[in-house]
């Protein structure tokens, strides 16, 4: 077999034109993912070194102003989670627009 | 002492959540209200005559008919039998009590199961789909070219589907004692004919039906109590799910039900709700992070996406799935948070009850009981039947039809599917009447098995074509025997393994998982030479199929 007649699939490095479409929506989706994920723990953690417990209060522990909720906890429980649910949504659109829009184009 | 307190939490937790109402539950439950119930017991019949009829209704013939529903089920039917297959007793049951015993920390659940999903979606839904066939151990096997890969695969798929099944039936042997006043072994038998019935006749496409009305059933069974509660707490009973804050802001402060606290209570209160009160940054990360590439990778969620009629609608039923799994992990706060208002200073045996008493407590009367009941049953048996089915497929397609009869007929192939069904239905009973400790303590590592050997494996074998058999079983070795190290170290105590040390066994991925992705492009690349080209031919045409590559090499490809 000869050398160039293998496919070449790499996340890194998307060789055809579709892929490269399906890799941009991807990538998207998954820094707002880590984002939602571990960014928002990292921001709580980070505002909360300065607690001498260890407990990690902080402005986000304090403020109330989300429906009366500890932001800390509606920033986890509701937050991220809606946040998930709206990512697939923006994952669905995003593919319909770019990868089925250069699918119809090709046909 | 604390620290193994704190161990002792973590382990119970996990069990508590993975096998349902396992510590002091039974005389909990009795207490509530012992013995037979007529009016709840006829509704809890009336719906599993309901979940046998649909799946005698829809009774197949053909063996994609029982592995993957002639795969014609909808975005919104496959959403909700997504969430439903993902709901188990215990999780219908257990995340509120969790969240109830852990506070913020048990919100790291939440994030991490809801947040699987994403990835699952993005990384794998529609190229799985695209591939068409029926299991995880056959993608693994054809894209690898190897009986060694598709071997492990089915082999966890298995492993996950007997254990984690014997935990729903101990759920569902609580809950049928509950309503029918059955001993647990009656129970068992009851759930597992219940089971067996409408599989061994229906297959895949009664059980996705099913899931779909079990799905309606537990979800409404679950939410309608809360606005009585809330309004029984004070709130405005418009929306419980955005009510709560007030109510939870004011425990922070000390203030329950019963009054303002003394400093003591409120310290202990405040311990629960400050952010790391319960366990540390780096162990919430790893907790979500392993949550999270476990539900990816677990088999018989991503064995989902084969039942739907296309790629799109495999994207738009994982959206929907989400949404339906959201609404229910959006309303076990509330339970948890209105279960610390009238009771602050709760154990396990509270965190327990805490669904199972909702009914009594909204004062919902008792038809509602057996409402409530029939939620958690379906819950379960919707849960059981889509492990069993995995599991099923991966011995009898896997192993038997591929590996060992590759010229046996669509109708023998059948016939084993249905046999290998019955079989782990047995073998199922069998464990959850004789428990071992072992079966707890590998549906606990369930998340971090899956994640780290199934999802690197599978991800690579999408994305990354250079990925191959000798990669793929470097990587898979490494996931599983890290895995199986952990476990035993924890139940040895060994401090590293614990709930608080380096690598805690049920949050193991976070490191495992990278590495082992690591070790299958190393070995990968380092083996490259070796590869016959036999392999190379079968993973390349398989890959051509899964991203919509033309066939033949064009030059602007």
């Amino acid at each position: 077999m000869e050398p160039n007649e293998r496919v070449h699939v790499n996340f890194f490095a998307p060789s055809t034109e579709s892929m490269k479409a399906e890799v941009s929506v991807v990538r998207i989706v998954l820094a707002v993912w880590a984002f939602l994920s571990f960014g928002i723990p990292a921001v709580i953690w980070l505002a909360g070194l300065g607690d001498p417990s260890g407990l990690g209060q902080s402005f986000f522990t304090d403020d109330r102003s989300m429906l009366g909720f500890p932001l800390h906890y509606w920033l986890l429980a509701q937050g991220s989670t809606i946040g998930f649910v709206i990512l697939c949504k923006i994952y669905c659109t995003l593919w319909d627009n770019l990868v089925v829009h250069l699918q119809n184009k090709r046909r | 002492m604390k620290k193994q307190s704190l161990r002792l939490l973590t382990s119970l937790s996990m069990i508590l959540l993975f096998s349902g109402l396992t510590f002091a539950a039974g005389e909990e439950i009795t207490q509530i209200k012992p013995g037979f119930k007529l009016v709840p017991a006829i509704i809890m019949i009336a719906l599993l005559c309901v979940y046998i009829g649909v799946g005698f209704l829809s009774k197949v013939s053909s063996t994609s008919g029982y592995w993957v529903a002639g795969q014609g089920i909808g975005k919104l039917g496959n959403g909700a039998a997504i969430a439903s297959d993902w709901m188990s007793a215990a999780s219908f049951m257990g995340v509120a009590g969790l969240l109830y015993l852990k506070g913020w920390f048990g919100l790291g659940y939440i994030v991490g199961w809801t947040g699987g999903y994403v990835l699952l979606l993005c990384l794998i839904a529609a190229q799985i789909r695209r591939f068409g066939k029926y299991t995880i151990p056959e993608f693994l096997g054809d894209r690898y070219n190897s009986h060694g890969v598709r071997m492990i695969a089915a082999s966890v798929t298995v492993i996950i589907a007997i254990t984690y099944s014997t935990a729903q039936f101990k759920g569902i042997g609580l809950i049928c004692g509950w309503i029918f006043g059955m001993d647990y072994t009656m129970s068992v038998f009851f759930a597992a004919a219940v089971v067996c019935l409408y599989m061994l006749i229906s297959g895949m496409a009664g059980v996705t039906r099913n899931q779909q009305i079990q799905y309606v059933v537990l979800i409404s069974a679950f939410l309608l109590p809360l606005w009585f509660l809330i309004k029984k707490a004070g709130g405005v009973g418009v929306l419980p799910q955005l009510e709560y804050g007030k109510i939870l802001g004011d425990l922070m402060d000390g203030k329950t039900a019963l009054g303002q606290l003394d400093a003591n209570a409120t310290e202990a209160l405040r311990r629960d709700f400050l952010p790391w009160g319960h366990g540390d940054f780096y162990h919430f990360v790893a907790l979500v992070f392993t949550l999270m590439v476990g539900t990816a990778g677990l088999p018989h969620i991503m064995i989902r996406f084969y039942t739907v009629k296309n790629e799109d609608t495999a994207r738009k039923s994982v959206l929907w799935g989400l949404f339906f799994i959201g609404l229910l992990y959006w309303s076990s706060p509330v339970y948890a948070i209105l279960g610390k208002f009238w009771n602050p200073a709760g154990g396990a045996n509270v965190a327990d009850v805490i669904i199972l008493s909702a009914p009594e407590t909204a004062e919902l009367g008792t038809p509602f009981i057996g409402y409530l009941a029939a939620g958690a049953l379906a819950a379960g048996l919707s849960t059981v039947a889509g492990l069993l089915v995995a599991g099923a497929s991966a011995i009898a397609h896997d192993w038997y039809t591929t590996v060992l009869r590759p010229d046996c007929s669509d109708r023998q192939a059948l016939q084993v599917g249905r046999m290998v069904t019955a079989i782990l239905c047995i073998i199922v009973i069998f464990f959850a009447l004789h428990p071992i400790a072992l079966i707890a303590q590998i549906v606990a590592m369930a998340f971090a098995l899956a994640g780290n050997t199934i999802f690197p494996v599978v991800v690579l074998g999408i994305w990354y074509s250079k990925s191959n058999k000798y990669g793929a079983l470097a990587g898979m070795c490494f996931g599983l025997g890290m895995t199986l190290l952990a476990m035993f170290g924890w139940s040895a105590e060994i401090a590293a393994f614990g709930g608080e040390g380096l690598l805690p066994a049920t949050s193991s991925a976070l490191i495992v998982c990278p590495l082992a992705f690591l070790i299958n492009i190393v070995v990968s690349n380092i083996m490259h030479d070796k590869l016959d080209e036999d392999s190379q031919i079968k993973g390349d045409n398989l890959l051509r199929k899964i991203h919509n590559l033309p066939e033949t090499n064009d030059p602007g490809f």
